[in-house]
């Protein structure tokens, strides 16, 4: 019996508290409770609820990874409290013994560990995360649609999305600014772009290019990391970049503006001219307005990068842009055999 | 003498110029070499997958190419040249048909990518070919009265399935090496976040507020100076600093290193020799 033993201690759940009606601020409560090894997170503040304090409120459902509700953020990392070892998070407490429970971040709080998921529904709605049908719909259940085993593939990951949003809560853009579009709108987003049964396409694109869509990733890959399905969201949000590149030239935003210039420096030079990159990505006016005080203290520390003509090329450029061309060649050569 | 092929980014090239002096002066102090190689490409900087894929391969197969010509593993001390070359390397040597296609237009100069060079960062050569050990019987000026904020950046931790030498979420090699120079370290919650460097020039607002939040919390954590490995996120910790932090409640400033000046000053260089005066925040 004494190996039975070491399977149960005594665990303390730090867990933010706030009700907008009584508190001016969150708080912490502490409880202490007796787990055994082998319970989640979710039943342990259910064990809470049901023995200690019924007050401390939870949005929880399935209890098995599929619904998505108990999204929270354990030990300061997004994650679904059913799926979430107490044991495994024993080793990440920062006060031993202590594992700290929190809301997740970056949408309204609404109680305890309960946030406003409407937001997302919003953005959901905004960049028309549903597949449109391109059938009209009188003509609906004459035929069925096949889908190639090579196109579903690349949607097959993104279709495990539960809408936990916890790449939302450790999302740094949406952070800085709660109108960007967020990880989990756009791998929906990018998911319903190459269905072929969709026939939005180019509406969906035209919102994703705008301010605080696509562009504004800032490639942290924090939303990939903690995704609790593993989904590559970052191919995702590439996969609309390279879209939006094809589809709407590099002419459309600056985003796409800044993304072109790479291509076009490495075919002349094989480097980077980073002295026009601002003006090249945002034109004169706004390089004048925004980057003028810093270059003075940049000129001052003789920190700015060279003007164009003295970027020296890489060592064997007239080669490197000969195989350079030779794939400019090959590519194109590959869209029109696509085409036809 | 261990010897590496030392990918010249553009960054260090064009305006942080004092990371590759500094390595210069202390290189051979630590028994390694770097030896240049002046045919690097720009590898992209996280843009040039999405707007040619294929141009993408070709140019970091390239690059590989040539570090494994001189039979040398490919180090480089940007995160995102590391993050950008690593994915493209996972990309050739995932797909036989990309390496045949990229071979067969680096024909032209006689190169061919096979796969046989890693590609790794300053920082993992430091910690696990160095080793911590024989760094710390080197230093010559312990670090010893330094409280370091370490600032990882986003590309040498994430993707993990694609870096995976630290723990995303509980990273630990710029901490051994800070304690192995006699530094202490401390423990704040943005040593694993983002500077914003990527979105500096279309969201700039975004990208400063989420700086702001990193410089702010290592003030608050009462740091000497914040050190990172990625001369991308020096450019906005420091260069962009007193931009952030405009209307912070932070009223103060916080020095920002490079890695291989922190190194250099534990080796005994003076902040002169290593271009610390070249920063914007001094």
């Amino acid at each position: 019996m004494g190996e039975h033993k070491e399977e149960m201690r005594d665990v303390t759940f730090r867990v933010l508290r706030f009700n907008p009606q009584v508190d001016n601020k969150p708080y912490f409560d502490d409880y202490t409770i007796p787990v055994e090894k082998g319970i989640t997170v979710l039943r342990a503040l259910n064990y809470i609820k049901e023995h200690v304090d019924p007050t401390v409120s939870f949005r929880a459902f399935c209890q098995a990874g599929i619904c998505g509700s108990c999204g929270m953020r354990i030990n300061g990392i997004s994650k679904l409290g059913c799926t979430t070892q107490v044991w495994d998070e024993l080793e990440k407490c920062k006060v031993p013994n202590v594992i700290k429970v929190e809301p997740l971040r970056n949408m309204p709080h609404i109680k305890d560990l309960i946030v406003d998921m409407d937001p997302m529904v919003e953005k959901m709605k905004k960049y028309s995360n549903w597949v449109e049908s391109t059938m009209p719909e009188s003509r609906m259940g004459e035929k069925e649609f096949l889908i190639a085993e090579e196109e579903f593939q690349e949607y097959d990951k993104a279709t495990d999305c539960i809408l936990c949003a916890s790449c939302m809560s450790e999302c740094s853009i949406l952070r800085a600014n709660k109108e960007y579009v967020a990880p989990a709108i756009l791998l929906k987003s990018h998911r319903m772009n190459v269905d072929s049964r969709d026939g939005s396409h180019d509406r969906r694109m035209s919102e994703l290019v705008k301010d605080h869509g696509v562009w504004d990733c800032t490639h942290c890959y924090r939303c990939q990391e903690t995704c609790v399905k593993s989904i590559p969201i970052m191919d995702a949000i590439h996969g609309i970049r390279e879209d939006a590149m094809v589809t709407r030239g590099a002419k459309d935003t600056s985003g796409a503006r800044h993304a072109e210039a790479f291509m076009e420096d490495i075919a002349k030079k094989g480097k980077l001219v980073e002295a026009t990159l601002p003006i090249r990505t945002n034109g004169i006016g706004w390089t004048l307005k925004n980057l003028l005080p810093m270059a003075f203290k940049m000129v001052m520390k003789r920190r700015t990068p060279p003007p164009p003509p003295f970027v020296k090329s890489s060592k064997g450029i007239k080669k490197f842009r000969e195989e350079f061309s030779e794939m400019s060649g090959r590519v194109k050569g590959e869209q029109k055999d696509h085409k036809k | 003498m261990k010897r590496y092929a030392y990918y010249l980014s553009c960054i260090n090239e064009a305006m942080t110029k004092e990371v590759d002096r500094s390595l210069d002066l202390w290189q051979k102090d630590l028994g390694v070499e770097f030896v240049k190689m002046h045919e690097s490409v720009c590898c992209g900087g996280s843009n040039l997958d999405y707007v040619s894929p294929k141009h993408f391969a070709l140019v970091n197969a390239r690059n590989i190419a040539y570090a494994e010509k001189l039979g040398m593993d490919l180090v480089t001390s940007c995160n995102t040249c590391l993050l950008t070359i690593r994915s493209a390397k996972k990309k050739l040597d995932e797909s036989q048909a990309l390496r045949d296609e990229v071979n067969d237009v680096l024909r032209k100069e006689g190169l061919e990518y096979k796969g046989t060079s890693d590609v790794r960062h300053l920082l993992w050569v430091l910690v696990d070919d160095v080793g911590i050990e024989e760094i710390r019987s080197k230093v010559k000026v312990p670090l010893e009265n330094y409280r370091i904020a370490p600032f990882y950046g986003c590309h040498i931790l994430r993707p993990s399935t694609i870096l995976g030498k630290d723990n995303p979420l509980e990273p630990s090699s710029l901490d051994q090496l800070i304690e192995a120079l006699g530094g202490r370290t401390i423990a704040y919650d943005h040593k694993n976040k983002c500077c914003g460097f990527h979105t500096l020039l279309v969201a700039e607002e975004e990208s400063l507020n989420v700086a702001a939040e990193a410089l702010e919390e290592a003030i608050e954590f009462k740091a000497d100076f914040i050190v990172t490995p990625c001369p991308l996120c020096h450019t906005v910790l420091d260069g962009y600093q007193s931009k952030a932090l405009k209307n912070s409640k932070v009223k103060s400033s916080i020095p920002v290193f490079h890695l291989s000046e922190m190194v250099g000053l534990a080796l005994g260089y003076t902040p002169r020799q290593l271009g610390i005066k070249r920063h914007i925040v001094t």
